[in-house]
């Protein structure tokens, strides 16, 4: 079975790999059918990484990521989708917000 | 007068906009054109069927042979749009010569030639009609006057404008008039990565355009997603700064709170890019008609251009809303997102940032309006009560109804 992996550097945050989707409607998704308490771990855990991430990802032009490093990009876009649930929000939906399921995404 | 000159370099300022456009009066304006089945037949053939009408973006259609479908059920019909091989737009009715049948059935592609697939006619990218099958057996067939239907197409700053009066009363130029014109040289071309959401609601579409013309209920519906970027202690209830009335077509510049507290997540996306909450931006080379006030509160730009296309410009990001009427209490609501197109992963992080800020703004935006819709409906009430700073919505019913002519009519 092939393993996915993170860089060698950031082999911590392997315990995350359920949030490496691909696809906003997936990060959005496994956001909304998560715990507040694991995203916030989740949150935690990407954001006190994330100073060493972001230079890692950014020597890689977009379509020449290795697989490695797309699962660590795709994590970062999951800290994103996650970052207002516990920045703003306090819950894993929008407050009062109107219902996601209906707001179609057309990109990625 | 109280437009340009009057504005300080202050969010707080007292100006009074209704002063500088005494011809819209000060009054409620009435709740039915927003429920009256009569007003939205009169929309539909009174506007949508004669004016321009953005329907796409140039990328869409890069090379010669690239087309899309755009279905306008607003003007009972759908359109395809192509780039001939001379490397001229055409649009054309969705409908075969033949007998009737719609002739593309994907929304996107790039082609030769179309082929209707219910007797196979087909047509060139300029609409001609190149080929029928067994041609000999129809009898007097003018296949030179049997080409797809035309429709007026044109394209302003990359923006894909169609119109489906066959004489229109006016260009696109004139269309923009100086909104247009104030716009032109911001980069639109060079922020080419587009991320798109659409949704149908249960609202008339001015009540979906409506929440988006005016900054009033920002310290409240948005009181969670941005608490602090568009109000301040000096301005609590967020009060645009400059407004400008056009014929048909206006702008509101929109406070941007200097002492906004970015949230972690926040700051590590603007280490690469522009966002919709960023506030040092650099103002340098943006078109007169972008911040035209220059003041240092500026975070974007809420322009609309008549009747249903809003396109509002930030530093370094722009976004558009699409409002497509589909019924009196339906509306096809699309929103678009650009950025220069991500170099590499972190770019592509930040954009991912302020996409996913947006989105949660967009559902608290979106999250009133069909419990609103019902109660429009319920008559308990017939106006609208509207604020100074509501001047958009006044002017957006004002504009609209010269063309309806609704009460017009019965006066
Ligand atoms: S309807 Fe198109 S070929 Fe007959
Ligand atoms: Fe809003």
């Amino acid at each position: 079975m092939p393993e996915t992996r993170l860089p060698e550097q950031f082999r911590d945050l392997e315990q995350w790999m359920a949030w490496s989707l691909e696809t906003e409607g997936e990060r959005s998704d496994h956001r909304q059918a998560s715990a507040m308490e694991d995203i916030t771990a989740f949150y935690e855990a990407m954001l006190a990484r994330m100073d060493e991430v972001l230079p890692y990802l950014e020597q890689f032009n977009l379509e020449e990521l290795p697989d490695d490093a797309r699962h660590l990009f795709y994590l970062t876009l999951s800290l994103a989708e996650v970052a207002p649930a516990v920045e703003q929000f306090g819950q894993p939906s929008v407050v009062d917000g109107y219902d996601i399921k209906r707001f179609v995404a057309t990109h990625r | 007068m109280t437009t340009q000159a009057h504005n300080r370099d202050s969010g707080t300022n007292s100006t009074v906009w209704h002063e500088a456009y005494p011809e819209l009066g000060t009054g409620p304006i009435p709740i039915e054109p927003c429920i009256s089945a009569e007003y939205f037949e009169l929309e539909r053939e009174r506007i949508y069927k004669q004016t321009w009408l953005n329907v796409g973006r140039i990328e869409q259609l890069y090379r010669p042979g690239d087309y899309f479908v755009k279905d306008l059920p607003v003007c009972d019909t759908s359109v395809i749009l192509t780039r001939g091989r001379d490397g001229a737009l055409h649009a054309f009715h969705n409908m075969c010569s033949h007998r009737g049948n719609k002739v593309v059935w994907d929304q996107k592609g790039s082609c030769q030639h179309f082929t209707c697939k219910f007797h196979g006619w087909s047509y060139g990218l300029n609409g001609g009609l190149r080929f029928v099958p067994d041609e000999e057996r129809f009898c007097d067939l003018k296949k030179d006057r049997l080409g797809l239907t035309p429709i007026r197409v044109d394209a302003w700053e990359g923006f894909i404008f169609i119109n489906l009066n066959p004489t229109p009363t006016e260009t696109l130029t004139e269309h923009l008039g100086e909104l247009g014109a104030g716009l032109e040289g911001y980069p639109f071309a060079q922020l080419k990565t587009c991320y798109a959401w659409h949704t149908e609601l249960k609202a008339n579409w001015k009540v979906l355009k409506d929440a988006f013309h005016e900054a009033y209920h920002v310290p409240f519906l948005h009181k969670r997603s941005l608490p602090d970027s568009f109000t301040s202690p000096d301005n609590p209830y967020a009060h645009a700064f400059a407004f400008k009335l056009y014929a048909r077509n206006h702008r509101m510049s929109v406070f941007g709170n200097p002492g906004h507290q970015p949230s972690p997540v926040e700051l590590l996306a603007h280490r690469f890019g522009a966002s919709i909450v960023r506030r040092d931006w650099e103002m340098a080379d943006l078109p007169p008609g972008v911040n035209p006030t220059r003041s240092p509160f500026w975070a974007f730009d809420a322009n609309m251009i008549f009747p249903n296309f809003d396109v509002f410009v930030f530093d370094g990001t722009y976004l558009t809303h699409h409002f497509w009427p589909l019924a009196p209490d339906r509306t096809l609501w699309e929103v678009k997102t650009y950025f220069p197109d991500a170099r590499n992963a972190a770019q592509r992080f930040s954009q991912e940032y302020s996409k996913v800020l947006l989105r949660e703004a967009l559902l608290e935006d979106a999250s009133t309006l069909e419990a609103t819709q019902s109660m429009l409906a319920s008559g308990a009430k017939k106006e609208f009560v509207l604020q100074d700073q509501e001047l958009l919505v006044r002017h957006g019913h004002r504009v609209i109804e010269d063309m309806v002519g609704f009460y017009r009519a019965k006066a």
